[in-house]
């Protein structure tokens, strides 16, 4: 989904309510800016830079700053700008394929937990209090070492870490609105569980997990950097915002190395953060 | 007065500031020359910090190969029989004078009067029998390897002829022996040390060397404090220096993060780093550090190929790969004008180092036609394939040479331009054993030797050789020549039959050479001074003093 | 009372027990997805030494020969009698490698936690009571912590108070001023949703009747703040403990990498590149058994705390 589809629908949903009816407060509206152009950068790269990622000047290793390049160059000539810019689609996809897998098997585990109670709930209740029992970071380290050091393997185990909030999450707000009158009303009146399950449930627990699955998306962000900047993503030549902190410290005369891919990490997880907020905000 | 070089580079204020306060409350002024190992009159006292990558493996001393960073301590703490120059000079250590005779078949080592080992029992002949056969055999029931680079398949034994006199005798010539004693993997150890099991040589505290510093305290895989033996007086007269050493001690302390290393150093809380990265010298050295780049003897930086492993089985991807890296620009790019090309793949300094740069000049034309001509098509994504297979390879840097990483990055951008795929895996040092042991396409070796004759040693499958290139004994041709080293009688038709081997093995792309490396690389605090380096480049502190 | 309780705090462990248990399952069986012949490939490697003998002893130790559920029961066997196996990349028991580590960790985690607690608290009160604009600002910080890669802060204060104002040396990773740098590190994305939840329930509570009729009794906000509120507001907080407790875990991992400190998260790093098994399997254990233990603690403490939580809803499954 793209930004800006959500951008309108999340007004939309809003319109209601009194506080959005101003207008969008402006560090939201710079988030949703900060985050068009991360969304940008990792689907048309090539409009943002026509330096190349993986081959650069030799002979301008470890340049400074400058009207040319951006963020300098790194140890192989190669424009850190660059790098950056075609490091997002893989530092931000696997963000959004880990919120993915934990938003699509947590809510599943959550409404089945939440819905059937009994056995069913007494036992994935079990299993998610297993995964919460281990520490996000450490799962994720334990499940990408065991599948093996690839920015999707990252991925996978961030999104398995977070596959325990959305369950809890969900199962709390099914069991909310499955106590809610309405929804006892409508079973009354001979809905069947399922039309309630899609008829009520679902509309109304939306917004609090999507809210969660922005702040997910901000968290992933930093879990898969500091995956791989340890070193258990895709190697080089590929330009994860991790893997270039991690690559660019080994030269402290160029700190711009370590600097730049930091504060784009810092400024997106910022905007995620804030957008994630302001969405609970207008609930 | 640093100042005009700090504007050199804009940026470099990073840390060239902080080296500057360094500078300023360390030598207080003038007196920082940035060439700390001339002028001022040695003191005795000071201690001084060392900064390196790690120590995770045992300290069993007796192995195939001994990693640079165990090198490191083990220099300080024991003594070897014979001391080697940077320029393969050899020179009495404990040994006082030694005669070969027989055609180099046998060998008398008369030993210094007067050498003991930290526990007070006697370096004598019985000792450095015990070490001679530990080297030599290794003791495979208690899990002991032999040392890697001992001429042990022609070893016929040795014997204590009085308390200072050994002999020795091989079966067929040895000319490599002597020269070999110099090498760091052949260091005394008391022979109580080496009755040892295993386990318990792997603890650094049972280990009784001879050396000028003795251990005083450690904690396994973080610090050892050396301090100094009183009582030494039997350095190598090479080093110019007599008595014990002049540090009072000297802390090794493990720091993996090569740029936390630099940094320590840089900004004065620590005096020696090893292996810094080397794009970063530049800049270190005008902020008046020294840095230290030996040169050591043994093979430059470069690959061994796997013969046997796709895609490296076929002869004109190996020559292809000879001719499509573009070793200058890796030299201007990854390193400095302290490196020098490779001529061929044993370091310059080696005496039987031949020029055979040109065949593996860099020639892309030539590479791609090599490989058009073995049937190699481009196909639209740039990478050549054939029979419905990539060429392509994966690429490990050596984790004991940190800048491998930027240079084998590079090579995979120049091997694209010929069409050959090449994938970056990371690994540290205990993964890098495992990827040896996988025999990938092309591995990354950086090993050293004292003496020529044990190329012999690694290259085929004869003699229990290491079998570099997984030819097994199949190639008659390298058999031969490894053969005639090996066995040779006299330097001179060794030199020779040596200079023909050089020449095969590069021609048929079983070595290919990068650059000539500086495989242990120190930066050095520009108060300490006198820091001596043999052939192997090994830092000796032996001699060094701290200026006030 | 005291019976219900009782009968809550049984089931309550039991539960605790019955998940440490399951947790280890299940990350053996991640582990497990690994090749087989990683471990032996690992063993044989001449560095270590080993005999062939010593390698047979260690296949037959861990029952590598045999199928995974084997190797399993073998496994939950030995840790259910408190063995935990040997590392095969040093050979050392992991019990010992862990127990050298674990006080440095425990340090470095329990400062960190005072430190965020330290930070939360300010954060919290600055915002609640600091006028307009101010508190805004302040409001923004937790969301600003959590927005910091932790590598980051950890590379920026290393360079700032180590290498330019020479606070304190890398050196010695373990001195005092060392360690709470590396606290700080860790403390600070722990310190915002800490933060967070303070400064909603301060809100909250503030709103609150008692409240209301406090301060027209005349009281200061900063006394009602430490008679009134700082009781029932941290209860939130008392279950954030265990959450808590798993961050400063799985930080510890980056944290220490980046200050060189030799703790429960080097180990694992070594274990994960080293592909040591059995040291991943056993940090994961503890982590879940420390972790267990801590949410069961805040568990068992919740209604001690407070009255008006029901028992029945907390053992509500």
């Amino acid at each position: 989904m793209s930004a800006d589809l959500t951008f309108a629908r999340l007004r939309s949903a809003g319109a209601a309510s009194l506080r959005t009816r101003t207008i969008l407060p402006p560090t939201v509206a710079l988030s949703f800016l900060v985050l068009l152009i991360v969304v940008l950068w990792s689907l048309v790269p090539g409009v943002f830079t026509s330096f190349s990622p993986v081959t650069g000047e030799t002979a301008a290793k470890l340049a400074a700053p400058s009207a040319q390049h951006w963020f300098g160059t790194d140890y192989l000539g190669r424009d850190q700008y660059a790098r950056v810019v075609h490091g997002t689609a893989s530092s931000v996809t696997s963000a959004l394929v880990a919120v993915i897998i934990g938003l699509v098997v947590g809510s599943a585990i959550g409404l089945a937990s939440g819905f059937r109670g009994g056995w069913v709930d007494t036992t994935l209740g079990r299993f998610v209090d297993v995964l919460l029992a281990i520490p996000g970071f450490l799962l994720a380290v334990v499940i990408v070492s065991s599948l093996g050091f690839q920015t999707i393997n990252a991925a996978i185990a961030t999104g398995v870490s977070a596959v325990a909030v959305f369950a809890r999450l969900m199962r709390a707000e099914v069991i909310r609105v499955r106590r809610a009158a309405f929804v006892e009303a409508s079973y009354l009146q001979g809905g069947n569980r399922l039309q309630a399950l899609l008829g009520h449930v679902l509309p109304n627990a939306y917004r609090p997990v999507l809210v969660l699955a922005v702040l997910q998306f901000g968290t992933s962000i930093l879990v898969i950097a500091s995956l791989a900047f340890l070193g258990y993503g895709d190697p080089p030549p590929a330009s994860d915002w991790g893997l270039l902190v991690a690559s660019g410290k080994t030269y402290p005369t160029a700190p711009w190395l370590v600097y730049a891919p930091a504060l784009v990490i810092v400024a997106t997880v910022l905007a995620v953060n804030r957008i994630s907020r302001w969405l609970r905000s207008t609930r | 007065m640093h100042a005009t070089e700090f504007k050199r580079r804009a940026f470099l204020a990073g840390f060239s500031a902080i080296s500057a306060t360094a500078l300023l409350t360390a030598c207080g002024g003038p007196a920082a020359t940035g060439t700390p190992a001339d002028g001022g009159t040695p003191v005795d006292g000071g201690n001084i910090t060392f900064l390196i990558q790690g120590y995770d493996t045992g300290w069993v001393s007796s192995k195939t190969s001994i990693s640079s960073y165990e090198g490191n301590l083990w220099g300080q703490l024991t003594d070897k029989l014979v001391y080697v120059d940077a320029n393969g000079a050899l020179s009495p250590w404990v040994a006082e004078s030694w005669e070969e005779l027989n055609g180099a078949k046998d060998f008398v080592i008369h030993l210094k009067d007067g050498v003991t080992f930290s526990d007070g029992t006697p370096l004598d002949a019985a000792a450095v029998v015990a070490n001679l056969q530990a080297w030599a055999k290794g003791d495979p029931e208690r899990g002991i390897s032999k040392v890697g680079l001992f001429p042990a398949s022609n070893y016929v034994g040795a014997e204590a002829a009085d308390a200072k006199t050994v002999k020795v005798s091989f079966s067929s010539p040895a000319l490599g022996f002597i020269a070999t004693l110099a090498y760091h993997g052949c260091i005394l150890l008391s022979p109580e040390t080496l009755a040892l099991p295993a386990e318990a040589q792997a603890d650094l505290s049972q280990e009784i060397g001879s050396g000028p510093f003795v251990l005083k305290s450690w904690k396994q895989g973080d610090s050892y404090v050396l301090a100094k033996r009183p009582d030494y007086n039997w350095g190598p007269a090479a080093l110019g220096h007599t008595g014990p050493a002049r540090l009072d001690t000297i802390t090794y302390k493990v720091i993996k993060d090569t740029s936390v290393r630099t940094s320590t150093v840089a900004s004065g809380q620590a005096d020696v780093a090893f292996n810094v990265e080397p794009q970063e010298i530049e800049a270190l050295k005008a902020a008046g550090f020294t840095v230290g780049t030996p040169k050591y003897l043994g093979f430059v930086d470069g690959f061994q190929v796997n013969t046997q492993a796709f895609p490296t089985n076929d002869v004109s991807v190996r020559q292809a790969i000879q001719h499509g890296i573009d070793r200058e620009e890796i030299r201007s790019t990854v390193y400095t004008p302290d490196w020098d090309a490779a001529t061929t793949f044993i370091q310059g300094n080696v005496p039987e180092a031949g020029d055979y740069s040109s065949s593996f000049a860099f020639d892309p034309d030539k590479a791609g036609k090599l490989l058009d001509d073995a049937g190699w098509k481009t196909g639209s994504d740039g990478y050549r394939t054939k029979d419905g297979k990539t060429l392509e390879f994966p690429l490990t840097p050596n984790p004991y040479v940190p800048s491998t990483k930027a240079e084998d990055e590079l090579i995979a951008q120049q091997l694209k331009r010929i069409g050959i795929k090449v994938t970056l895996k990371v690994v540290d040092v205990a993964g890098y054993a495992a990827i040896q042991a996988s025999r990938p396409p092309l591995f990354q070796t950086s090993r050293s030797f004292v003496d020529v004759g044990t190329v012999a040693g690694v290259l085929t499958s004869q003699n229990k050789g290491e079998d570099w290139f997984n030819v097994g004994t199949s190639d008659t041709r390298l058999n031969e020549l490894s053969a005639a080293v090996a066995s040779a009688s006299d330097r001179a038709s060794r030199e020779k039959v040596t200079g023909e081997l050089q020449q095969y093995v590069l021609e048929q792309g079983y070595f290919i050479p990068l650059n000539q490396l500086v495989q242990r690389l120190y930066l050095i605090s520009p108060k300490v001074r006198d820091v001596q380096y043999n052939g192997l480049a090994y830092a000796n502190f032996y001699t060094a003093w701290i200026a006030k | 009372m005291t019976n219900t309780y009782g009968r809550f705090a049984l089931v309550r462990t039991g539960q605790a027990v019955v998940v440490v248990l399951l947790a280890y399952i299940l990350t053996f069986l991640v582990i497990s997805v690994l090749p087989g012949d990683a471990i032996t490939n690992s063993l044989r490697d001449p560095q270590h030494g080993l005999s062939e003998a010593d390698i047979q002893r260690i296949v037959a130790y861990y029952g590598l020969d045999q199928p995974v559920l084997v190797q399993l029961v073998l496994s939950l066997g030995r840790f259910l009698t408190g063995q935990l196996g040997f590392s095969l990349q040093s050979n050392l028991p992991v019990a010992q490698l862990v127990g050298d580590a674990l006080p440095s960790t425990l340090t470095l985690a329990f400062t960190a936690f005072v430190i965020a607690l330290v930070f939360a608290v300010a954060i919290a009160y600055g915002a609640h009571y600091a006028p307009g604009r101010w508190a805004g600002v302040l409001r923004s910080i937790p969301s600003f912590f959590l927005s910091v890669p932790n590598f980051v802060i950890g590379l920026v204060l290393i360079e700032l108070f180590a290498f330019r104002l020479h606070s304190f040396t890398t050196t010695d990773p373990n001195s005092a001023a060392a360690t709470l740098f590396a606290a700080i590190t860790l403390a600070i994305p722990v310190s915002a949703p800490l933060a967070e939840v303070l400064l909603a329930s301060l809100d909250h509570e503030s709103r609150q009747d008692y409240a209301q009729v406090a301060r027209s009794r005349g009281l200061t906000e900063a006394a009602l703040f430490a008679r009134h509120l700082v009781k029932p507001s941290a209860l939130p907080s008392v279950a954030m403990i265990a959450l808590i407790v798993g961050e400063l875990l799985g930080g510890s991992v980056i944290t220490e990498t980046i200050f060189g400190r030799d703790g429960i998260g080097t180990v694992v790093q070594k274990a994960v590149t080293g592909e040591d098994q059995p040291v991943l399997q056993a940090v994961v254990a503890i982590s879940a058994v420390v972790f267990v233990a801590v949410n069961l603690a805040a568990d068992l403490l919740t209604p001690l705390l407070d009255p008006r939580v029901k028992i029945n809803e907390t053992v509500d499954a």
